[in-house]
């Protein structure tokens, strides 16, 4: 009995030691994340131009977003930044991994060197390239009149046709190496006797691979797709803005570079929040989507 | 007690380099190798080319990057920096981008620290709710609440200001970083602390002499992360820093292309001031950072 009381006096004393220690987070994150949130519900809800009285106006704001070509093209445009992303961060970076597996000599410097990229800010990384594709001075037209395809030269970011692939290449330049280096570890963790066997039963390369690395990998695909998700939905809103600002006329518009302009050019806060609410539910959903096929591979995160 | 967990280490260790051994003597034959090499080299090209080209233009003269695109500088106009250091302001910037990121990394580790251990030692109600919400937070990226945080920071003075955005990328850090030092301590053997705590060491105590020399890599792990994300941020700057004697090197950078588009030469300079350290930081630590990256995404 005594036991039992000195346990629940103990229970009691680390409940509290418990809020104390989680109290500094707590503060922050309500302020910063909790509150915010809340209050971004509530001014979606709303007409307002950030300085005077908000009116209540419902889901009017949502209802709007519906038949606005604009947000619609900016979603569009953000679907295939996404799609285009995930298949070829994923590709090139189970790619690079594979040959990284395969390379005998060198593979930490080498590993360390394609990460670099992942360490610039989207600042430097997005001014670089804006003078790789500069039309006149750049190195991608001058490296294509070195191969004699002088034809294919063009205004990389001043084509409507071609700036939003174009955005996506730096994107996929910029994160490459953090794709591969995850990839690669995945790679490490599969038994060499899995790879023996399969040799031994006369499988190809291309067969082992996609009969043993495969499978064995998809947990980790799946992470990399989860890590690239949320990052090709929402973040990319630094790379946008620095080489385009979502032009010209709207061909690399973003929800997120939509949202800012409709906030702080238009003064429209409570349709811009209705954006990022809608872009939020959007992520949100595929997030739940993953996790629960992760959950059915029975992997852990 | 603590055995177990060092000799899963080694045993995995040990699996991984007779793996090697055995691949070095069965599996590859030159023609793959050179292959491999020759792929490995193109995607070389393909990331360090861009950068290289930088540092060669950033020593060039504003004529020779235009008539001598792909080589190395025929002089070395050291003078770009000085001049570019001059018209840019960098030194504001990298004063500010230090003092900003440095004041959010002491708060995210004096936050997250403490948290990451109550969620990870101690029973208490509602902990399954609150590890829910961290890993919810996680996922949802800052961004998409921007207009009612840049509110919030408005109301509370918050914009235009070094320590509020500071505090507001610790908060923004904080999910991520508690749920990594949250699997550090998961890690840590449950018998040093029942000792402390049997010998009447309260639970900050435990926490502050017991368990935070363990937590170190943890720590640093954590840091590294949030360094590279809040000293490259241009988001949350872009949203909250409107005074130029306020902004950080990424607003500078911008700043300084879209005032100076034509000096190239200088701003090349420029971008290699401020991009070279971070390469440098992370070279030097990429060890760990690489593991640490590895550790939390793939488990074996």
């Amino acid at each position: 009995m005594a036991a039992s009381a000195r346990r629940k006096e103990a229970m009691g004393g680390d409940a509290f030691a418990a809020a104390l220690m989680l109290a500094p987070a707590a503060l922050l994150l309500g302020l910063f994340f909790v509150w915010p949130f809340l209050r971004g519900l509530w001014i979606s809800a709303t007409r307002w131009d950030g300085f005077s009285a908000p009116v209540f106006v419902g889901f009017a704001n949502y209802a709007r977003l519906f038949g606005d070509g604009l947000f619609q093209g900016a979603l569009i445009n953000n679907l295939i930044f996404v799609a285009l992303i995930l298949v070829f961060k994923n590709g090139f970076g189970m790619g690079l991994a594979l040959l990284l597996d395969r390379a005998l000599f060198l593979r930490g410097p080498i590993r360390a060197a394609v990460f670099i990229p992942v360490t610039l800010s989207f600042a430097a990384t997005g001014l670089l390239w804006s003078w790789i594709y500069n039309p006149v001075f750049g190195l991608l037209n001058a490296a294509l009149d070195l191969a004699g395809l002088a034809g294919l030269k063009r205004s990389w970011l001043g084509d409507a046709e071609i700036a939003l692939y174009a955005i996506v290449a730096v994107d996929i330049w910029k994160w490459l190496g953090f794709h591969a280096v995850i990839y690669l570890a995945g790679l490490q963790t599969i038994p060499a006797e899995l790879y023996e066997a399969a040799r031994i039963d006369g499988a190809n390369a291309f067969h082992r691979f996609r009969h043993v690395t495969l499978p064995l990998m998809m947990p980790v695909v799946l992470i990399n797709v989860i890590l690239g998700l949320s990052g090709a939905f929402v973040r990319n809103f630094d790379i946008v803005q620095v080489l385009t600002q979502g032009g010209p006329n709207h061909a690399t518009e973003v929800v997120m570079t939509l949202m800012v302009k409709t906030a702080f050019q238009d003064g429209n806060m409570g349709y811009a929040s209705a954006m990022g609410f809608t872009l939020f539910l959007i992520v949100g959903l595929c997030c739940v989507a993953l996790l629960a096929l992760m959950r059915r591979s029975r992997v852990e995160l | 007690m603590a055995a177990p967990a060092p000799a899963v280490t080694i045993g995995k260790a040990t699996s991984v380099s007779m793996r090697w051994r055995r691949r070095a003597i069965f599996g590859q034959n030159i023609g793959e190798l050179v292959l491999v090499y020759g792929l490995l080299s193109l995607v070389l090209i393909e990331t360090l080319y861009p950068l290289i080209w930088v540092l060669f233009g950033s020593f060039k003269s504003k004529e020779e990057v235009i008539t001598n695109v792909w080589g190395p500088p025929t002089q070395l106009l050291w003078s770009n920096y000085a001049e570019a250091w001059t018209i840019s302001g960098m030194g504001a910037r990298i004063f500010n981008s230090a003092s900003i990121t440095a004041g959010a990394l002491l708060l995210l580790v004096l936050a997250a620290t403490p948290a990451a251990y109550a969620l990870s030692r101690i029973r208490f109600r509602g902990r399954n709710v609150v590890m829910a919400f961290i890993v919810a937070a996680m996922l949802v990226p800052p961004q998409v609440m921007a207009i009612p945080l840049f509110m919030t920071a408005r109301d509370l003075g918050l914009v235009n200001s070094r320590v509020g955005i500071a505090i507001i990328h610790a908060a923004s850090t904080l999910p991520l970083s508690i749920f990594i030092m949250r699997s550090f301590f998961l890690t840590l053997p449950m018998e040093l602390e029942d000792a402390a705590r049997m010998d009447g060491a309260s639970r900050l105590q435990t926490l502050w002499h017991v368990m935070l020399p363990l937590i170190r890599p943890g720590i640093a792990l954590v840091t590294i992360f949030a360094f590279i994300e809040i000293w490259n941020d241009f988001f949350l700057a872009f949203l909250l820093l409107r005074e130029p004697s306020v902004q950080t090197i990424p607003l500078g950078l911008v700043a300084f292309f879209q005032q100076y588009g034509s000096m190239w030469n200088l701003y090349f300079a420029a971008l290699t001031l401020t991009t070279l350290p971070v390469i440098a930081v992370f070279l030097l630590m990429q060890r760990h950072f690489i593991a640490g990256l590895t550790a939390g995404a793939v488990k074996s």
